[in-house]
Formats: structure tokens, C-alpha cells, sequence
């Protein structure tokens, strides 16, 4: 069969996909137009052609598992109008011209081959035929079945086509497709399919979804994504952010991960990072591995620094979202990270995920820097900063969805909240450290963002309890069921503050410690975050040190379970007494950790461990104090964060940090921020009863507080209990 | 701002007029040309491929720029042959025999004028030998070649073979590329280089010949 009528109409929007224009280029305009000129032209170069037989498949049966001996051959063409006119626009120095001929050419044969896709299917079915599936050469069969198709179709006279001894048809803008019949009459396996091809960067590659199940040393989580995205990016989107100098291009070899099941093809990149046994082994380069197929993964330990943004560790599964459906959008605005879901309110149901780095960090790490930076001008640009992250989170999780939102529920801490509204920070970080309000606070998405081209949906922000402990403590008491429990619970994040929280569903009580930023590497001389490089693990023996690195490389310095070993290690070795003094000659020198790389610590890093430690002890006891109970009185102890996660619990024990008593009621549990954010949305009566937790809690001041005074004295040792 | 950087500047925009018009002034202010087309339409070509690589830009911004470049350098070759410019180098480029793919190709040479390359484009479907002869004929100091296909690559080692045959290996840079290609092929087949993309292939190639 011959056919010469097609009725394509070239797509414009593909055409500059083809190419890499997007919408958002400044050239998009320009590119449109240049196209626009271009296409009354191209329609008269292009001369569409196709032809179709049966033929046999004998010659090729060895290549394929179905016993089928028949096919249907096609090839179809645009003829040479087209490659000739791109090649003489290049030579002119029309670059862009010649690049949009050729994309045009491409769209058109793309197109073609949907429409004679019908006809393949109607031939098949007069013929009482199905199609097993569409075979790729070089893939699924070799080559030279092209010259197969050339000569059962007769395209040389049909169509005037030629072709090369290598089997490539003249002209190039020509297509060979083979259709691999099947006895089953009833399905039709025409599309070409994607999940299949190793074209991983083909521009019109069709997504499938996939699951990848993600393991680290602590957990194991499940992710959803496409076979679109690169593993690495697919990480990155649920908040597990890999190294990668590079940031993606697959040339610094530092995303490395390992597949465990799945397929997952290798890339160019990985033959040339890894040896042949290891890629057998299943190491891959992330940000160049597409998922095939539903896999499991495995990070090394080297990606264990930077996880945990999200609430999504209990394996919440990401479900597609169906029409009619009411969402809402849970957000934790976290100093260093923002963390957003699309969440179906009826079921809570995960739609999907969005996270990123906090961009104010360009005006300081902390909040006291950050209000700084508020009362000295920038209140507007730190404002701009982290509104436009939220709309482009809303944006992405809203992208092609349409389903409209409901509300959004944001959940952070009380600099946070002040820094979003646009508030006055000038109060807030002086004695007697007044917020603007601590009130759940309500606006509209209009109000926050202007017209982003969605509904205008109501926004809540959690209500607050104090300057330092903010509507992220008072979502993480309601994600944990604090206004419900009988038993008596304590909620702990720490980082350079630390904020805590005791009681139950009749009394609450919090405080806020400084603990400064020893437990992060921060005020140590040789401190780093955990990143690749650093100490992240000590042993002594005698005169011997062994530490461990993260992704096992050179040392760099020391990060925070670093220290917490270091700090143990010495007390157990005794080369350090219970006041935190260092023997001879460590107390001058400091204990050698790296000769090489020069990595010591020293005396005044065990003492700024000794006033962290003591922050967080003292400010632990005086809250129990208080609320009149003892260690045997509390239920569980929930250490949120990425802290409680990387922390040897029995060794923080060993240093003080928590009481021995207290050892087998730690948990860690992620983040309940974004947790009491999604509770919100999906239930009723959250307003009334986040308002209640927030009347209801107590704050313990501890500046000049006696219990607090003394406690933090004593626990300033490493005395045995 | 100089006049020169100004070219630079707009050649990065992607504004030939603009270039062509500046060119057209610098030169009529007696500028050197050879200041012209390394400080000013280089040099921006330069910063266009780094931006590419780096993905800050993307492939249209380097198609407007490169021809922005070509629109400036139509003025300034008269000019350029007036002073005896040297280019950079030498390359004689095609794709390889069995191959009718140009795209890929076409691009390379784009970048390849844009890092100060005189250039002999031999078009698709070139014999192995046809690229050796032009070689010697112009005194190349690189050949390129392009395969799309995996059923035409091995005409790559035929090149190498014919230049090995007439004792004239070591004189030319062997570069590959193309879907198919990759660095341990080009190894195998015993050609200098292997480059993943365009800006790279102009990046190798001014470096290859700088130490050659």
C-alpha cells in the first residue's frame, strides 16, 4: 500500500522543544516568529510518502522470543526538500534556521508515523492479524532488516528512496518501521515504547511511572517518579540531596549510587567511572541513570549527610491525583530548607513533593542573622526571597495537575513566619523578645503571591508560642498527637537552638535552649558539616586512632556524630577527666585525628561540646522539673530533625547529652513540622485544636532560672550516673 | 565600554545587526582586525560555549550568538585576508561514508569558527580517503568525523587506517564524535580525541593544536 495524503500539521511548541527553546528564553519570541516564516515554505519542500507490505520474518526469527515468521514492513519519507535546505542554512551561517528545518522534518515524520500507525492497525485487522510489538533496529533486531523492508515495500520504485550500504536510507528524513505480527488478532502493540528504548535523552520520550525504592544505612524509603528523570534528580526531588560538584552533567563521578534490582541501563559517563565488575555490580552515576523499570537503590554512606527535609520517611505513598479531588499544600519553612507536599485531603494521600534550600541563606545561616539583616534594610528581599521559592513550590506540585487547592497549611518557626508576612523583626530578637504575633495567621494565596494562575486559596500559618519556640514546634506537637495522649511525651529539635517540649492532652510546657552550633561542626576548629571528607566516626586504642570519613576520602575535618565519638572515645580511654580536662600533652596540642591532613582537637572543642551538651541537659531537666515529673513518668522522647536520625543514641548517652534513664525511650521521628502541616489539612477541627495546644503551653523562660542555673552547671561534666 | 567588548556583548545577545554595524565602525576607526575577531567575536563566542556547557544558556542562544558571529565576521574576513590573519588552525571535517546525518556535524563546525578555526566542510557521506586527501591538500592540522549510526562508525577506523597507510598518522589530530561514539571506541580505533558535544569538540580542538 502507497500513501502520499497526509494531513499533518506541524507542531510549533514541539518543533521548539526539538531544539531547547522554552517559553521562558527571551529568544522564544524571536524563534516563533522565524518559524512562522519558515513553515508555508517547508510545507511545499516536504513530500510525504509511505509504503506498506507483509512480508516474511524468517531471516530474523533468532533475534526475537515470539515464534511469529510474518511482518508488516514500513518506511516513509519527507524526501530530500528538507535535510537540503537545513544543510544550505547552516552553510549560509543560519544557524537557527537550519536547526528549525531540520526539528520541522523531524515533527513532520513523527506525526507521520501516528497517523500510518491506524492503517498498520486496520491492515492488520482485515488480514485477521495482531502486532506483537514494534521492533527497533538496532535493539531488537540487526540493522540490515531495513534492507529487508526496502526491498519487500519495493520503496526504490514506489518511493525513489535509496539506500546505503551501511543500511541507512537516502534521503536521511526517511523512517523504516517493522510491526512483528502475532495469531492474537486483538491487540495492536504499535507504539513505539519508551520504557524500552535506550534513547534516554530523546527530546519526545514518553514518561512512565516507576518506583524506586531508596536504601541508606538507617532506612529505607519509597520514592515515585518517571522514567523520564534521572535517579538524581528524582532524590533531589524528595529531598535527599546527593553530592554533585558538577551539579549533574556526570563529570565529577560524586553521585554515585548502586542498583540492587531493576533495570537501569549504564550510561557513557559510567563506563568511564566505573570498572567493567563494578557496573556489573550495579554502580551507576545518579544524575546519568534513568530507571528503566520499578528498582532499588542503594546510597552509599557518603550521601548521608544532607537527608531527612522530608515527612516522607514512612513510606507515604505518592498516588496520582484524580479529578474532583480536594488538595491542600502542607509547607515547613525551615531556616536552611523548605519543604512542600500536595496532599488529597480526604485521604492525606502524598500527590507529590517539592523541596529546596531556603534562599534567604544568602543573608546569613541562622536566625539571628537573618533578623539582623531584617532590621538593617532587607526586610523586602528576604521577604521576596521566600515567597518566590513557595510560588515556584506551588507551581511545580500544581504543574499539569488540574486540581485545584483548597488551602495551604505552612508550618515554621517564629523568625520564619515574621521574615514571610514582612513583619518587624526590630522587637523580636531583644529582651524582652516581643513578636509582631504569635496568632494562626490567614491570608490568601492573592495576598501572598498575586495572580500565579491558580484559584485563590486560603493560606494558614501555624500559630506560634513564643519568640523561640514557633509554629514548627506547635505543628510537631499536633502531628504527634500531643492534644490527644494520656501518657507524657517530650518533643526535642535541636539544632543551634534547642527547642523542647513536655506533657500531654491536660498540660504543656516548652523552652528554648542556646546551644550554639558544636553539634554541627560549628564552633569546632576543625568542625565541617557532614559532607564528604568529614570525621564522622572515632575510635582510640591506646596510642591508636582510627577514624572513618564520609564516602570514605581523604579526612577534611570533623562533623557533629564526630565529635559526639571523639568526646566519648577520650572519656572511655580516659585520657580525659570527668571536668573535660585533657591529659598531658593533649591539653596543650590537642588529640591528633589526621596527621596528614593536620585534623586535631582540642582542649576548647571539648568545652564548646561541654556548653552545648549542658544547654541541652539542663534545659532537658529543668522542663521535667517543672512540669513535676520524673524520667520513669515519661512515655517517649521524639528527637526530631536530621539530628536525631545521624546520632549514636547510646554514645550521646555516654557524654551526657540525655539522661541514661532516658536511653531506650529516644526516637527519632523526622519532620513533624511538615507532619503537623499535612494533619492540618485533613482534619476539621485542626484550627481549634492547634489554637488549644498553643493556649494551653506554658513557656519556661530559663534565663535566670535557678533549677536551670544549676543543672546546666552540673551537667557541664562527664560525671558517670 | 570599548568597541570591542561592545561586539563581544552583542554577539552574546545574539544581535547580528548590532555586530555587523559595530564591526563595519571598528574597522572604519582603524582598529586592528585581528583585535576585532580575537577580543571581540571570539571572545564572546568563547563565553557563549562555557555558558552552554555550564547549562546556563541553551542550544538557541548559541545558534543566535554563532550567528551574530558569522554576521561579523562577512565584514571583517576582507580584512583579516588584508593583514594575513593566521587562524587558529586547520580542520577538515565531514560524516563519515554510508552517513547521511548532518546536524550534529553542522554544529561542530559552528562551534569550530566560533574558536577561530578555518574550516573544510567535505558535507555527509564521505569516503575515508577523500577525508586524507583534503587533509594534505589544505594542510590540516585535524580531521573531524561524524557517525550517527552504529553500522557506519567503523568507517571511522578506515580514515585512521589510510592515514596510517600513507605514513601520515602523526601528522593530523583525529578527532570522533557523534550517538553512537565514545571515548573508549575512539581509543580502540586509535583516534586522538572523543568529545560529547559541540562546544566541546571546539574546546579539544584549540587546545589539541595550541600544544601540538
Amino acid at each position: 500500500m502507497k500513501i502520499q495524503e497526509f494531513a499533518v500539521t506541524v507542531s510549533k511548541e514541539r518543533v521548539c522543544h526539538l531544539i531547547d527553546a522554552d517559553p521562558s528564553s527571551e529568544l522564544y519570541e524571536e524563534i516563533l516568529e522565524e518559524l512562522e516564516q519558515m513553515l508555508p515554505i517547508a510545507y511545499e519542500k516536504i513530500q510525504p510518502c509511505a509504503v506498506l507490505e507483509f512480508g516474511d520474518f524468517k531471516d530474523y526469527t533468532s533475534f526475537v522470543k515470539e515464534s511469529s515468521t510474518e511482518a508488516l514492513y514500513e518506511i516513509h519519507s519527507i524526501g530530500s526538500g528538507m535535510s537540503e535546505w537545513s544543510t544550505s542554512l547552516f552553510q549560509e551561517g543560519n544557524y537557527l534556521g537550519g536547526m528549525l528545518a531540520d526539528a520541522i522534518a523531524d515533527d513532520y515524520l513523527f506525526q507521520m508515523d501516528s497517523e500510518i500507525q491506524k492503517i498498520v492497525v486496520q491492515m492488520c485487522r482485515e488480514k485477521k492479524r495482531g502486532i506483537a510489538r514494534r521492533l527497533e533496529a538496532p535493539q531488537d533486531v540487526p540493522m540490515d532488516i531495513q534492507k529487508k523492508a526496502f526491498e519487500v515495500t519495493n520503496a526504490e520504485k514506489e518511493m525513489g528512496l535509496k539506500i546505503k550500504e551501511s543500511y541507512m536510507l537516502d534521503p536521511v528524513k526517511s523512517v523504516c518501521q517493522v510491526y512483528l505480527l502475532d495469531s492474537d488478532h486483538t491487540r495492536f502493540c504499535v507504539e513505539h515504547d519508551c520504557t524500552r528504548c535506550q534513547n534516554y535523552k530523546c527530546k519526545l520520550r514518553k514518561e512512565s511511572s516507576v518506583c524506586v525504592k531508596v536504601k541508606t544505612e538507617e532506612k529505607e524509603y519509597k520514592i515515585y517518579g518517571s522514567t523520564k528523570q534521572t535517579l538524581y534528580e528524582l532524590l533531589l526531588k524528595h529531598g535527599i540531596a546527593i553530592p554533585a560538584v558538577c551539579s549533574g552533567k556526570g563529570l565529577c563521578g560524586k553521585c554515585r549510587i548502586q542498583v540492587l534490582e531493576g533495570e537501569v541501563c549504564p550510561s557513557e559517563e559510567d563506563k568511564r567511572y566505573f570498572t567493567k565488575e563494578e557496573i556489573e555490580k550495579g554502580f551507576r552515576l545518579s544524575c546519568q541513570a534513568y530507571p528503566g523499570t520499578d528498582c532499588t537503590i542503594e546510597l552509599s554512606q557518603n550521601h548521608s549527610g544532607k537527608f531527612f527535609v522530608l515527612a516522607n520517611e514512612d513510606e507515604e505513598k505518592i498516588v496520582a491525583a484524580t479529578p474532583g479531588g480536594e488538595y491542600g499544600i502542607a509547607v515547613d519553612i525551615g531556616t536552611t530548607t523548605v519543604a512542600m507536599m500536595l496532599v488529597e485531603i480526604k485521604t492525606g494521600a502524598v500527590i507529590d513533593v517539592f523541596t529546596a534550600i531556603n534562599p534567604q541563606n544568602v543573608y546569613g545561616a541562622d536566625v539571628i542573622s537573618r533578623m539582623e539583616a531584617s532590621n538593617t534594610g532587607k526586610k523586602e528581599a528576604l521577604k521576596e526571597k521566600i515567597r518566590g521559592i513557595l510560588r515556584e513550590g506551588v507551581t511545580a506540585l500544581l504543574d499539569n495537575k488540574k486540581v485545584s487547592v483548597a488551602r495551604m497549611v505552612i508550618g515554621a518557626n517564629t523568625t520564619m513566619v515574621h521574615l514571610l508576612m514582612g513583619y518587624s523583626c526590630e522587637t523580636l530578637g531583644v529582651a524582652p523578645f516581643k513578636p509582631v504575633t504569635l496568632d494562626t495567621i490567614y491570608t490568601t494565596c492573592g495576598k501572598m503571591f498575586g495572580d500565579i494562575g491558580t484559584n485563590d486559596f486560603e493560606i494558614i500559618l501555624y500559630p506560634g508560642i513564643s519568640a523561640y519556640v514557633g509554629g514548627d514546634i506547635t505543628a510537631g506537637l499536633y502531628a504527634l498527637d500531643f492534644d490527644k495522649r494520656d501518657g507524657i511525651a517530650v518533643l526535642m529539635d535541636l539544632g543551634t537552638n534547642g527547642e523542647m517540649a513536655i506533657g500531654n492532652k491536660d498540660r504543656i510546657m516548652v523552652t528554648s535552649t542556646a546551644m550554639g552550633p558544636a553539634f554541627e561542626g560549628g564552633n569546632i576548629v576543625c568542625g565541617m558539616g557532614s559532607v564528604e571528607g568529614a570525621i564522622s566516626s572515632v575510635k582510640l586504642n591506646k596510642d591508636q586512632v582510627l577514624v572513618e570519613t564520609i564516602g570514605k576520602k581523604p579526612p577534611k575535618g570533623i562533623c557533629g556524630t564526630g565529635v559526639i565519638d571523639v568526646v566519648y572515645e577520650m572519656l572511655r580511654e580516659e585520657i580525659m577527666d570527668e571536668t573535660g580536662h585533657m591529659d598531658s600533652p593533649y591539653f596543650e596540642d590537642g588529640i591528633v585525628l589526621s596527621e596528614e591532613a593536620g585534623i586535631r582537637f582540642y582542649q576548647k572543642d571539648v568545652r564548646a561540646i561541654q556548653l552545648a551538651k549542658a544547654a541541652v541537659r539542663a534545659g532537658f531537666e529543668t522542663l521535667v522539673s517543672k512540669f513535676g515529673v520524673s524520667y520513669e513518668d515519661i512515655e517517649e522522647i521524639y528527637v526530631a530533625g536530621g539530628f536525631g536520625y545521624k546520632m549514636d543514641i547510646q554514645k550521646a548517652v555516654g557524654i551526657g547529652l540525655f539522661p541514661e534513664a532516658c536511653a531506650q525511650k529516644i526516637k527519632a521521628v523526622g519532620n513533624t513540622c511538615l507532619k503537623g502541616a499535612v494533619k492540618y489539612l485533613c482534619r476539621e477541627n485542626a484550627d481549634e485544636v492547634t489554637r488549644q495546644l498553643v493556649k494551653q503551653a506554658e513557656e519556661v523562660p530559663l534565663a535566670n532560672d535557678k533549677t536551670f542555673f544549676e543543672s546546666y552547671m552540673d551537667s557541664m561534666y562527664f560525671t558517670q550516673e | 565600554m570599548s568597541i570591542i567588548q561592545e561586539i563581544s556583548e552583542y554577539l552574546q545577545k545574539g544581535r547580528a545587526k548590532n555586530v555587523k554595524q559595530l564591526v563595519q565602525q571598528a574597522l572604519d576607526e582603524q582598529l586592528d582586525p585581528k583585535e576585532i575577531l580575537n577580543d571581540g567575536l571570539l571572545q564572546g563566542m568563547m563565553i557563549v560555549g562555557t555558558k552552554f556547557k555550564n547549562n546556563e544558556v541553551f542550544v538557541p542562544e548559541v545558534l543566535v550568538a554563532a550567528r551574530a558571529m558569522n554576521a561579523g565576521l562577512a565584514v571583517l574576513e576582507p580584512k583579516l585576508v588584508e593583514v594575513g590573519n593566521e587562524p587558529v588552525g586547520k580542520a577538515v571535517i565531514g560524516t563519515v561514508q554510508g552517513d547521511l546525518h548532518d546536524i550534529g556535524k553542522n554544529l561542530v563546525v559552528m562551534m569550530l569558527k566560533g574558536a577561530g578555526f578555518e574550516i573544510y566542510d567535505l558535507g555527509v557521506d564521505v569516503a575515508p580517503s577523500a577525508f586524507v586527501d583534503k587533509a594534505e591538500e589544505v594542510g590540516a592540522d585535524i580531521i573531524c568525523m561524524s557517525a550517527l549510526l552504529t553500522t557506519t562508525m567503523p568507517k571511522m577506523q578506515d580514515c585512521v587506517e589510510t592515514l596510517k597507510e600513507r605514513n601520515l598518522r602523526d601528522k593530523y589530530i583525529v578527532m570522533v564524535g557523534g550517538a553512537p561514539v565514545n571515548d573508549s571506541f575512539a581509543k580502540q580505533i586509535g583516534a586522538d580525541y572523543y568529545t560529547p558535544d559541540a562546544a566541546t569538540a571546539a574546546e579539544v580542538a584549540k587546545k589539541a593544536v595550541t600544544e601540538k
